[in-house]
């Protein structure tokens, strides 16, 4: 059996359930994951670890379909539900789940006991090394650092050449340095063994840093899929911008359209401010919701001349306020926007509270959201 | 001292103990994983002995494998002797009344197994015989021998079930604990404490031995 | 699959393996070869009496006459019920009678060995007066006064009807404390949980009892002689030597012994009771 997967045999994970867990909480999620890192971002109780859970075969959907490629795992209709075990899937779940009374090279081993004992050595040699931690084979759990388990759970998931891999929330333990060298190994090895991947988070950052597509989940329900350009840079869904980090929202109304120029100028609720924004399909005197990320927005301390940008208006600070690095303004110039400027920024501008600023807004940093 | 009584008592708690381990270990392991909806009737008639007087119980166990009974009579069939007021009915019955004192430590620490653990087994491509032996039984030592040795020391120091079901028969069916008690009728207090003492001790150093590899030989490494 | 039990941890399969070689050691041991043995049910009064004889007879013969002591009622019901007993000492002609009624015993065997007697039996520190016999029991100063259980049990029902003979049982039935047998009556008294206690004869002038109290004896008029019978069971596989055994007790050196234990020889009993029964 070879390590590597050829590309002709590329197959995706299908799903498309439904769940009821509580009274309150109930799955309807239809995605596709293809070759490749999926990332499920969402908040805290989004439905993700469930869903998870749905592909696995640990819970089991009340109606719906879950199929990697030609291969059927449920099917409500059908009434087909393929047991766990036959599933061969990966699946690291947040607590690693390692054997703590088995030593790293047990635990590795554990899928493939099936296996011819050199097949089985050269396999688990294989992954160990790739992954960094082959010195560790005699240790136990509780003798490797916080890195060094989550690499050996790694391993242990994909040495059993899985179909697919579902990874919850793997790098929430670990240092920034740890997190990027363990995907970095985690890419060279999806590089070479193409299957879906599908990644839980709740981190936008990590979306983004990591994933190929992106399915946003909230409350049960799948918010947005697509690149994380598309979703998460022009967020279309107001939840998504919240979870994305649009500070601003603002209610407005379409004044006028100009298609030829692709934009459109919608006048932020009860205020003088009016925006050009990039044109959807909405007509004039619609009702939408428009989102800016505070830290996309420019500010000046006199009005700046022969700039690209066509938003530039006059408001007043109001607020000053630092937050790590980072210095949060706040400008009322009609409603109150919320800007983002670094340390050393603020510093030589010598902004002060109550004095008279501009801000400067791309057309392409606003994001039209659709209706909720 | 006569130790045909302890003999034959330890012979008593151990061949009980090897059998109570064989049935004992699926019918905990069914019992803490299953969600099967009518398994607290399982579970109480488990229990049953716990609350049930010596007596009674043993009353019920005669009745049941005396020779009126169809058991009883195909013992009978098999073996040329019958069941009452013989070893195998002593087995039967201590195995009856030592069962849940075997069985429901087995299934806390079952229990506690960490759920990850054995999904995490399941997902890897374990049956659910491997998950068992594998994961959970390695994870749970402590518990089933404490179940054990409790389901021992239980036998050792039986005697209403054990006097009726079989009689009060030297070097057959007179176990330690009866023979106290007829040394005491026959006022010889000395043999009695003799072998009283013997029992204690006995009993003491198999807890303490027990209970001491829990804490250090048996003990999982946990991380996080 | 491969059997992972050996190689799970070092402790618990040791703990096992020890297990397994104690379990065969355990293991029934050899009987001694040649030497036979019965298994005797006997009524609790003949406790110390055949303890001592049967001593005799292992010296004599070499075989062993295993004892198990207890109330003729109960011996009745296990037999009843299929204890694998060789004989039956009881302590009364009835139980073997009906033994014989419900054909578990050997034809012809029943032989009555003795007749016991019951006394009135306090510890040495007990400051009762005996002299006044029975009567002495309805004293206030006696709280409980130990019996065996009349239900099955001879030597109660012995002690009931002498209570009744003297017009006592009635006063006194609120003291009385029962005993499974005749053994565990006396134990109650030797030990002092019981004030007083009517016992046999034969477990009052044992060592054990001897040297710790005092009794005197309940006239023969008051109760009907407890004349005890003995029977070889049908289901004995070892009834030649059981009708040794029998025989034994009818030599002059046994029934000595037995007459050092209290008990009358049936036809001497029979001799000064007839009229009764």
């Amino acid at each position: 059996m070879e390590t590597q997967k050829s590309s002709a045999g590329d197959v995706s994970l299908s799903i498309d359930i439904r769940k009821r867990l509580s009274e309150s909480f109930s799955l309807d999620a239809a995605f596709e994951a293809p070759p490749g890192f999926t990332m499920l971002l969402g908040p805290s109780g989004a439905g993700k670890t469930t869903l998870l859970n749905c592909v696995s075969g640990l819970l089991r959907p009340d109606t719906g379909r879950i199929k990697l490629g030609a291969e059927v795992f449920f099917d409500s209709a059908a009434k087909i539900a393929v047991s766990i075990r036959a599933r061969h899937l990966g699946y690291l779940f947040q607590t690693l789940a390692l054997f703590p009374h088995l030593t790293v090279k047990q635990n590795v081993e554990y899928g493939i006991a099936k296996l011819p004992p050199e097949l089985r050595h050269t396999r688990m040699m294989t992954l160990l090394e790739s992954f960094r931690v082959a010195h560790l084979l005699g240790r136990k759990p509780n003798e490797i650092s916080g890195g060094e388990r989550q690499r050996v759970a790694l391993a242990r998931s994909l040495v059993t050449n899985p179909a697919a891999l579902l990874l919850d929330e793997p790098m929430v333990a670990l240092d920034s340095f740890t997190r990027t060298k363990i995907l970095e190994d985690l890419r060279a090895w999806n590089a070479a063994n193409r299957i879906p991947v599908l990644y839980v988070t709740h981190s936008p950052e990590e979306a983004f840093a990591v994933g190929e597509r992106v399915v946003v989940l909230d409350s049960g329900r799948v918010l947005d899929q697509g690149s994380p350009q598309d979703v998460l840079v022009k967020p279309r869904h107001e939840k998504v911008a919240q979870l994305v980090g649009f500070e601003n929202v603002f209610d407005a109304i379409v004044r006028s359209t100009a298609e030829s120029q692709g934009t459109m100028r919608c006048q932020l609720n009860s205020s003088g401010v009016e925006l050009e924004t990039p044109l959807t399909s909405a007509e004039v005197g619609a009702r939408v919701r428009i989102a800016i990320r505070a830290g996309d927005v420019i500010v000046a301390p006199q009005r700046p001349q022969g700039l690209s940008a066509r938003n530039v208006f006059e408001g007043r600070l109001v607020a000053l306020s630092q937050e790590g690095a980072t210095v949060v303004l706040k400008i009322q110039a009609g409603v109150i926007f919320e800007v983002h400027i670094t340390l050393g920024a603020c510093k030589e501008l010598g902004l002060a509270s109550g004095q008279p600023i501009w801000l400067v807004i791309k057309t392409y940093s606003c994001s039209l959201l659709e209706p909720a | 001292m006569d130790w045909r009584p302890i003999f034959l008592t330890l012979r008593l708690a151990l061949v009980v103990c090897v059998i109570l381990l064989v049935i004992g270990l699926p019918i905990a392991s069914w019992l803490s994983f299953t969600r099967w909806r009518w398994k607290f009737c399982v579970e109480s008639i488990v229990a049953l002995p716990l609350v049930l007087p010596p007596t009674v119980l043993g009353f019920y166990v005669l009745v049941a494998m005396g020779s009126q009974s169809p058991f009883g009579r195909w013992y009978q069939s098999f073996t040329g002797h019958g069941l009452p007021f013989a070893f195998g009915g002593l087995v039967i019955a201590s195995v009856i009344y030592s069962l849940p004192f075997a069985v429901q430590p087995m299934i806390a620490a079952f229990y506690q197994v960490d759920r990850s653990l054995i999904n995490a087994s399941s997902i890897l491509g374990a049956s659910r015989l491997r998950t068992f032996l594998r994961i959970v039984l390695p994870l749970s030592t402590g518990g089933v021998v404490t179940g054990i040795v409790l389901a021992f020391a239980h036998t050792l120091g039986e005697f209403g079930v054990v006097l009726m079901v079989g009689g009060n028969i030297p070097g057959v069916t007179q176990t330690v604990s009866i023979a106290i008690y007829d040394n005491v009728q026959e006022l010889n207090y000395a043999a009695a404490n003799r072998m009283a003492l013997l029992l204690i001790a006995f009993s003491f150093v198999t807890l303490s031995i027990t209970y001491a590899l829990n804490r250090r030989a048996w003990a999982v490494p946990l991380y996080q | 699959m491969k059997l992972t039990l050996a190689r799970i941890n070092s402790g618990p399969a040791k703990t096992f393996h020890a297990f397994v070689l104690l379990l065969i050691l355990i293991l029934p041991a050899a009987t001694q070869a040649g030497a036979r043995e019965i298994t005797v049910a006997a009524a609790a009064d003949l406790t110390f009496a055949f303890h001592d004889i049967s001593d005799r007879f292992q010296r004599q013969t070499g075989d062993t006459v295993e004892l198990s002591f207890g109330s003729s009622g109960n011996f009745f019901s296990q037999i009843r019920n299929g204890a694998p007993y060789d004989m039956f000492f009881s302590a009364d002609v009835q139980y073997p009678r009906k033994l014989e009624a419900a054909g578990l015993t050997e034809p012809g065997t029943i032989y009555e060995y003795a007749a016991g007697r019951i006394v009135v039996w306090v510890p040495d520190a007990s400051k009762l007066d005996l002299h006044r016999g029975l009567a002495v029991l309805a004293d206030s100063a006696v709280h409980r006064i130990a019996i065996a259980n009349p239900q099955h049990a001879p030597y109660g029902r012995a002690a009931v009807a002498a209570l009744r003979h003297e017009q006592l049982y009635e006063r006194v039935r609120d003291k009385l404390v029962m005993g499974e047998d005749i053994s565990q009556t006396a134990q109650f008294v030797q030990s002092g949980n019981a004030d007083a206690g009517i016992v046999a004869v034969s477990l009052a002038l044992a060592p054990a009892m001897k040297a710790k109290g005092r009794f005197i004896e309940i006239p023969a008029v008051d109760y009907p002689p407890i004349i005890q019978a003995a029977v070889i069971l049908k289901s004995s596989r070892e009834k030649e030597l059981a009708h040794r055994f029998l025989n034994f007790l009818k030599q002059p050196d046994t029934l000595e012994v037995m007459r050092k234990y209290g008990f009358a020889l049936p036809k001497e009993a029979a001799g000064s009771e007839r009229g009764r029964d």
